[in-house]
């Protein structure tokens, strides 16, 4: 690939991130000034940065879109929701043209089509602001004037003839006359403020506006020769369809203020102003032929509920029924693919291991010389004292190497959590929910591989709070809750964890339907179930398999959300956990390691043979008198601080047989698998260290029960054990 | 000639309008604002007429006879008309102070 589009790639990623956060910042407080300056510039420097790459029709989106926000700019006007959804929309179309170059390493050849329809649409909704002139939106205004047969045309048209076309014994009208499939023409003065008596009849001063449904080919072959006056718009017949029964801007903004009339938290006089505002959009909805939206909103208003109704009118204002969540999953997609490849490092932190390599190069060098001493056979005592200090100082430098490289490896949250707030935007407004998200802690560092793959299943989680624990405004009313509802994506470092916590205030997980229905699907047999705690019973969600939801909707609801969230999280080595309280919320917790390629272990002994235990696993190691041990079946149990821990020998889960110590106490080690204690009863506990832990692969890829390797000191390969699959 | 003054109330094109025509238009349009101009026998007119008709802002009576005319320019003129409302006002403003004098 082209360094300047992996350049170009780079850095427009991040302003689209930087412009999407401050455009939903907008959203809340509409006339910060400061927001609609980043907003303006993030849209300024993409602009130019496509001009770099010779990306023509992408600056050409984003220069409409720039030129709108400068009028917001200058005129400190309060930017509304449609224009905030447009520039999303746009750079929704410009992340898509990224993971086209990024594929394809070349500047994408169709983007021209899909650059008119954004320039369509902004200048759609710039209407209303900006003063009309000829040639200024002019396809926009074409498709106001000619509301039925726009759907019909391929192709628009505006032909500014050159002033002095009459001497040149020109007519461009009836070079137009040739054209086949005319579908309309408009005529437009030049400068229509100019009075008539002033203006020179042999000076051609008028724009022609034409649509036609042949193709720009055609047209472009009979208008050939006055090819540099004209501007030729490919129309795109299929969604020129529904454009003939989509809203005016007009109407969008009838819309959008009865939405902000619904929302007016003033309890006197709801009632009058839902049946206003509802039968207005009703109407505006008809008239723009939506009738099926229409009858939504009626539905809504008969039911005299003021969300629904809310969130009929946005539906409709969002035109695409439906498409807003395979938007989510568009956007969501490819950028987390992308981001894998480019890591942006602190410069100090490569000057720290630029030093470090130094310090390396200084012990080689003694190491060198101490070596031809020893060869020399001289001096074995001195030899061996200089010896013992060089590797202790390489004791500390690859220590600091370590260290220094997992640094380089580590990211802040906040290039997971910015990516958060529009999918909430998104999902909360498609359920018509209203929800106040607010994320604490993004400074809050983790390794990259944690950073990178915990957007999908922290939005696994978003959903599911959003769908199944906010309840509807008006039950929340009902038991005294603000009719908002608020989720907070917070994290925060504890000792070598890094926790992620999602928290809602909403009804929280529903135990006794839980309970139902793990016993429906039988889940856990009849007696276990019974004699579940609570907490135990709402750990049963991310088992898979599982749903409460009464009705499967398009967000959440398969039963595969909580399973998938805590298979990711397990495969990066951590823990999820809920806690749950009835009608107060839940917290969502993700205990995870800061770095991924580090593991601290303890080894033990069994059979013979080494293995390591993950020590965050372990919670502690006991001597237990074998007299307290009690079998039950074919399994053993001890009462350790009052709670029963299962035991397994070691030995005899992995078959290596399994010889009865004659001893009269067992060694085991006491651990925590999936939020619950368990023993393994080993024959000798080892060490504690610190190793870069390879993941299972090639043989030990489909062993159950261990999660890695690594290599001992002694050149053996100590295998590392995986509880929680030991257990099951 | 293709285009006649009737009176000082109305104006007629017909057959093929030329680029010329333009000129004697502009002149008739200035001297009698009021005027209606009547095209229905009018077949063709040349952009530079259509400028005129547009510019003005004047009342066209009857339906031309060509039938891009009729087809097309017709609806446009109608329709530029509800745009250049500056325009057409000062038009009236002018038109009002010359009847009062």
């Amino acid at each position: 690939m082209n360094e300047f589009i992996e350049q170009f790639l780079l850095e427009a990623r991040e302003l689209i991130e930087q412009a999407t956060s401050d455009l939903l910042a907008l959203e809340h407080q509409a006339d910060d000034p400061e927001k609609i300056d980043g907003v303006f510039r993030a849209f300024h420097t993409l602009k130019g940065a496509a001009g770099i790459v010779d990306f023509e029709p992408m600056g050409r989106a984003l220069h409409a879109v720039e030129s709108i926000l400068a009028g917001f700019r200058s005129r400190t006007n309060v930017i509304s929701p449609t224009i905030i959804n447009e520039c999303l929309a746009c750079l929704d179309q410009v992340t898509r043209w990224l993971d086209d170059m990024e594929a394809s390493g070349e500047v994408p050849s169709g983007a021209g089509a899909a650059a008119d329809a954004i320039v369509r649409r902004i200048s759609g909704t710039a209407e209303l602001d900006a003063p009309a002139s000829p040639g200024r939106d002019w396809l926009a205004r074409l498709r106001d004037q000619n509301p039925g047969q726009f759907s019909e045309a391929r192709t628009a048209l505006r032909y500014v003839p050159n002033p002095d076309a009459f001497f040149r014994s020109e007519d461009p009208l009836a070079m137009i006359e040739e054209l086949p499939g005319l579908i309309s023409i408009d005529l437009a003065l030049s400068d229509p403020a100019q009075p008539f008596d002033t203006i020179n009849p042999f000076t051609c001063a008028m724009e022609i506006f034409v649509l036609t449904n042949v193709d720009t080919e055609t047209v472009i072959r009979i208008v050939g020769g006055a090819s540099n006056q004209i501007e030729l718009h490919a129309l795109d017949t299929k969604p020129r369809a529904d454009s003939a029964t989509t809203l005016s801007s007009l109407g969008r903004s009838i819309l959008e203020a009865q939405v902000l009339l619904l929302r007016e938290p003033r309890q006197n006089g709801r009632a009058g102003r839902m049946a206003a505002a509802g039968s207005v959009s009703i109407n505006v909805l008809r008239q723009a032929g939506l009738e099926a939206a229409a009858a939504s909103v009626a539905d809504a208003l008969n039911d005299g509920n003021a969300i629904s109704l809310i969130a009929s009118i946005e539906r409709a204002l969002r035109e695409k029924p439906g498409g807003v969540l395979s938007e989510i999953v568009d956007t969501s997609r490819p950028s987390s693919a992308a981001a894998t490849r480019v890591l942006r490092v602190d410069t100090t932190r490569i000057d720290t291991l630029v030093n470090l390599t130094g310090e390396l190069t200084v012990v080689k060098n003694a190491l060198g010389h101490l070596a031809t001493r020893a060869q020399a056979g001289l001096d074995a005592k001195g030899v061996a004292a200089n010896l013992r200090d060089l590797q202790t100082q390489l004791d500390r430098l690859v220590g600091e190497v370590q260290r220094a490289v997992l640094r380089i490896r580590v990211l802040p949250m906040r290039q997971m959590f910015q990516r958060f707030p529009r999918p909430v935007r998104e999902i909360s407004a498609s359920v018509g929910k209203l929800i106040n998200f607010t994320v604490e802690g993004d400074d809050t560092e983790a390794d990259k591989a944690i950073v990178e793959s915990l957007f999908e299943p922290l939005l696994h989680v978003l959903r599911n709070a959003i769908d199944h624990g906010i309840e509807d405004a008006e039950e929340r009313q009902a038991t005294g809750k603000p009719s908002t509802a608020t989720i907070v994506l917070r994290a925060f470092r504890q000792l070598d964890n890094v926790i992620v916590e999602i928290e809602d205030d909403g009804r929280g997980v529903d135990v006794a339907r839980v309970r139902e229905v793990a016993a429906a699907r039988g889940l856990v047999a009849a007696d276990t179930l019974a004699r579940m705690t609570d907490a135990e019973i709402v750990d049963l969600i991310f088992v898979s398999g599982f749903s409460t939801a009464r009705e499967v909707t398009d967000l959440s609801g398969r039963g595969v959300g909580m399973d998938a969230v805590r298979t990711v999280v397990e495969r990066l080595g951590g823990r999820v956990s809920i806690d749950s309280r009835p009608n107060v919320g839940s917290v969502v917790r993700l205990t995870l390691p800061f770095t991924v390629m580090m593991t601290r272990l303890m080894t033990i002994e069994s059979a013979g043979q080494v293995f390591g235990l993950p020590l965050d696993m372990v919670i502690e190691t006991a001597i237990i008198p074998r007299d307290r041990i009690v079998s039950i079946g074919g399994a053993a149990a001890f009462a350790w601080r009052d709670k029963t821990v299962p035991l397994i020998s070691l030995a005899t889960s992995l078959g290596l047989g399994s010889r009865v110590s004659d001893a009269g106490q067992a060694r085991v080690v006491i651990t925590s698998a999936g939020g619950q204690l368990a023993a393994i009863e080993v024959e000798r506990l080892g060490e504690r260290m610190d190793v870069m832990l390879k993941p299972r692969e090639g043989l030990l890829g489909g062993v159950k029960g261990v999660t890695g390797t690594t290599l001992l000191g002694d050149g053996r390969v100590l295998i590392v054990l995986d509880v929680q699959e030991l257990f099951n | 000639m293709t285009v006649k003054l009737i009176d000082k109330n109305s104006i007629a094109l017909a057959g093929t309008c030329p680029s010329e025509d333009a000129e004697e238009l502009f002149q008739y349009l200035l001297e009698n604002r009021l005027a209606v101009v009547d095209w229905s026998q009018c077949e063709q007119a040349h952009t530079a007429v259509i400028q005129v008709l547009l510019a003005s802002g004047c009342e066209l009576k009857g339906t031309p006879a060509g039938s891009f005319l009729h087809g097309h320019i017709e609806a446009a003129l109608r329709r530029a008309r509800g745009q250049i409302r500056p325009f057409a006002a000062g038009l009236e403003v002018r038109n009002s102070r010359s009847r009062q004098d």
